[in-house]
């Protein structure tokens, strides 16, 4: 399978596993959901905007978005 | 790892980088705000229908796949295939609105404005600052399809995962975070 597809099937398996987890409640829930939101910009990010062939680029953009959803959920746990 | 590195055109990663943080801050605001009224705004979330925004979720990245096709095949030369995906996604962008649009419709019935709870003044103003992207994105398709060269279709092609990778981050927090 192309690196193109498996990317796009990768997305549409976590927006199916998003939208199985909304029916559950509580941090937990909310960590899951945007440790899937994660997952969904790195896959596109690094499929479709081709960083996975730019060394070390794909650290750059995924590490200050993943401090950012860090913050998120420390903002919606309190 | 050096800025030449980066595929395409270092002004369009320029572009990328500002939007997220645009989207980010207006994210981030919304969670300060909602601290000093959670219950209202987890009560306000409730009242939109999360199916429609997971449905836009799957039509958008669907139209991400053609618009990286469209890439591909530009690159290759085949102009007449680059059309064809770059019309196939900007279909998924007129999908994409459409749904938004009904969504907003039912919104409105049941009687929900921008001024109805400082969440939906959040809600209608990112979800309609994405809309009017993703209406940009639709011109900028049809604009570089026109001569279907290859450094072009591959900008318009990055605006439009620009527009899919917001949209995937700001779904959460929008639609499902309560």
């Amino acid at each position: 399978m192309e690196g193109l597809t498996r990317t796009w099937l990768l997305l549409v398996a976590l927006t199916a596993a998003t939208t199985t987890l909304a029916f559950f409640d509580g941090r937990v829930a909310a960590a899951l959901l945007l440790v899937l939101a994660f997952l969904k910009a790195r896959a596109i990010l690094s499929g479709f905007l081709h960083l996975k062939r730019a060394t070390g680029w794909i650290f750059v953009a995924t590490v200050p978005l993943g401090i950012w959803l860090t913050v998120l959920f420390g903002l919606y746990a309190i | 790892m050096r800025i030449e590195d980066l595929p395409g055109e270092l002004l369009m990663w320029v572009l990328i980088a500002s939007e997220v943080l645009v989207f980010a801050a207006g994210i981030t605001a919304m969670a300060s705000v909602r601290l000093t009224d959670p219950e209202g705004f987890a009560a306000a979330q409730a009242m939109l229908d999360g199916r429609m925004a997971a449905l836009n979720t799957v039509v958008l990245v669907t139209s991400g796949l053609f618009a990286a096709r469209a890439e591909r095949a530009a690159a290759h030369q085949e102009r007449r295939a680059a059309r064809l995906f770059l019309g196939l996604a900007a279909l998924g962008g007129v999908l994409f609105l459409v749904v938004k649009g009904m969504e907003y419709a039912a919104d409105m019935e049941a009687g929900i404005g921008i001024e109805t709870h400082p969440f939906y003044t959040f809600y209608f103003l990112i979800t309609g600052f994405h809309a009017a992207h993703v209406l940009a994105g639709i011109v900028l398709l049809g604009i570089v399809g026109l001569r279907a060269r290859a450094e072009a279709v591959q900008a318009g092609a990055a605006f439009w995962h620009m527009v899919d990778l917001v949209w995937v981050l700001i779904l959460p927090p929008i639609y499902l975070l309560a």
